[in-house]
């Protein structure tokens, strides 16, 4: 892939993901907040995959982002979103 | 500055700027699970880190083939995939004991959890 | 007030010292050592096609080993605490469409999860991946039912034959070439085929299970209501 390419992906891809990741620390309800996290976790995949890491890119999309994003959720149902 | 040298540098941008936003948010935020959230998040941007710190541009995949030339370092990659199993046992014991205190002291509130003060 | 001035100093100084770690503006060309030498020998020494897998499993054996120790304290301490302390209530029936879902579709789930381990030293993949991908189909189960299948008991059997497996095949290396977790107890093969890379497919498979396993009763304690375990 020619390099401005790789250039934009990875730097729109970026900037996504550090809007986002303060966005998780601010928004009001929890549940928005775990979501934005799986949202970031599946961006952070997409950049493994810029960095030719196949390997790291399959494991982080299948356990960074299904399990982490179970157990938030979990921990959330048993004590309850915030106002 | 060619797209080449931004390319490589934007990667390790967005790694450093998630370690310092969760480093943040475990500092100033008070509900538990989203102390929880913020350490994901800094664990992610270090998970991205390792790798770029292998990385070159031009070198393809570590799978060898037969039109494979060059390829990139597969030691940080492999570390990295401890690195993330390791993050999402962190992740369960965080959520469960933040549910276990949260249950205790009656508020998902850090400030209200006082029996963890000295 | 005090409380948020600390904090910002505190994260000002900690991306000072990240941000001046890093060297000049310039491309690096060539790989460090080690990385260099595992792309040289890599197929020759341990006969895996995926660079990756041969260093997590061959070349540093002894941290996946360590890894999977830390994964099994990490389960073990959730679901005891769960058992102990049941925090779980009476779950809410699915909906007709999660139903049906949760019918059909762990079965291709379940076979592509094993595609992935198997295939962990031909492709992309390995046993964390491919045990990852298993325990998401048993959830998918769980989610579709309001109990939970299976029972906790088959679940801790095949967790513990996994690891005393993955054990044993160290300390075959052990008896036979003095060294544990030897990858050459079984012959090479040619690079390429799915049977070859020595002992790499079998401690994948036994990865796999214990990863696959481990997720599956740490997903099954969220639904405990107290009484068993």
């Amino acid at each position: 892939m020619n390099p401005s390419l790789l250039a934009a992906a990875s730097i729109g891809t970026g900037l996504m993901m550090l809007i986002a990741a303060i966005a998780a620390l601010t928004v009001k309800k929890l549940i928005s907040a775990i979501i934005i996290v799986g949202f970031v976790s599946l961006s952070s995949s997409v950049l493994f995959l810029l960095m030719n890491a196949p390997d790291v890119a399959i494991t982080e999309a299948s356990i960074g982002a299904a399990a982490s994003t179970v157990i938030f959720l979990w921990g959330r149902g048993r004590i309850g979103g915030e106002e | 500055m060619t797209a080449e040298v931004i390319f490589y540098w934007s990667l390790s941008v967005t790694a450093l700027g998630l370690i310092i936003i969760g480093i943040w948010g475990v500092l100033s935020r008070k509900n538990i699970l989203r102390i929880a959230l913020a350490f994901t998040l800094a664990d992610t941007g270090v998970n991205l880190l390792l790798v770029w710190s292998g990385f070159a541009p031009g070198r393809s995949a570590p799978i060898v083939d037969s039109s494979v030339t060059s390829m990139v370092d597969p030691l940080p990659q492999a570390l990295v995939l401890t690195s993330i199993v390791i993050g999402v046992a962190v992740a369960a014991l965080f959520v469960v004991v933040g549910v276990l205190a949260a249950r205790k002291s009656g508020s998902s509130d850090v400030r209200r959890m006082k029996e963890l003060r000295w | 007030m005090i409380r948020s001035i600390v904090g910002l100093i505190i994260v000002l100084t900690l991306s000072a010292v990240v941000i001046s770690v890093i060297p000049d503006l310039s491309v690096p060309v060539d790989l460090p050592r080690t990385g260099q030498y595992y792309t040289e020998h890599g197929v020759e020494d341990t006969g895996s096609v995926n660079l990756v897998t041969s260093v997590v499993v061959a070349y540093r054996g002894l941290d996946t080993l360590g890894e999977v120790v830390v994964l099994f304290s990490a389960s073990t301490a959730v679901v005891l605490i769960l058992t102990l302390i049941p925090v779980g209530s009476d779950p809410t029936p699915p909906s007709s469409i999660v139903a049906l879902t949760a019918r059909v579709l762990p079965a291709a789930v379940v076979l592509f999860g094993a595609y992935v381990i198997t295939h962990g030293h031909l492709s992309p993949g390995g046993g964390f991946p491919g045990g990852a991908i298993v325990a998401s189909a048993f959830l998918l189960v769980m989610l579709g039912s309001s109990s939970v299948p299976g029972s906790s008991k088959f679940l801790a059997s095949i967790e513990s034959l996994a690891g005393v497996t993955f054990g044993l095949l160290g300390f075959w290396g052990m008896m036979v070439f003095g060294q544990f977790l030897n990858n050459l107890v079984i012959p090479q093969g040619s690079p390429g085929k799915i049977v070859s890379a020595g002992i790499i497919p079998l401690v994948s498979l036994a990865i796999g299970a214990k990863v696959a396993s481990e997720l599956s009763s740490v997903f099954a304690s969220y639904r405990n209501k107290g009484g068993e375990a």
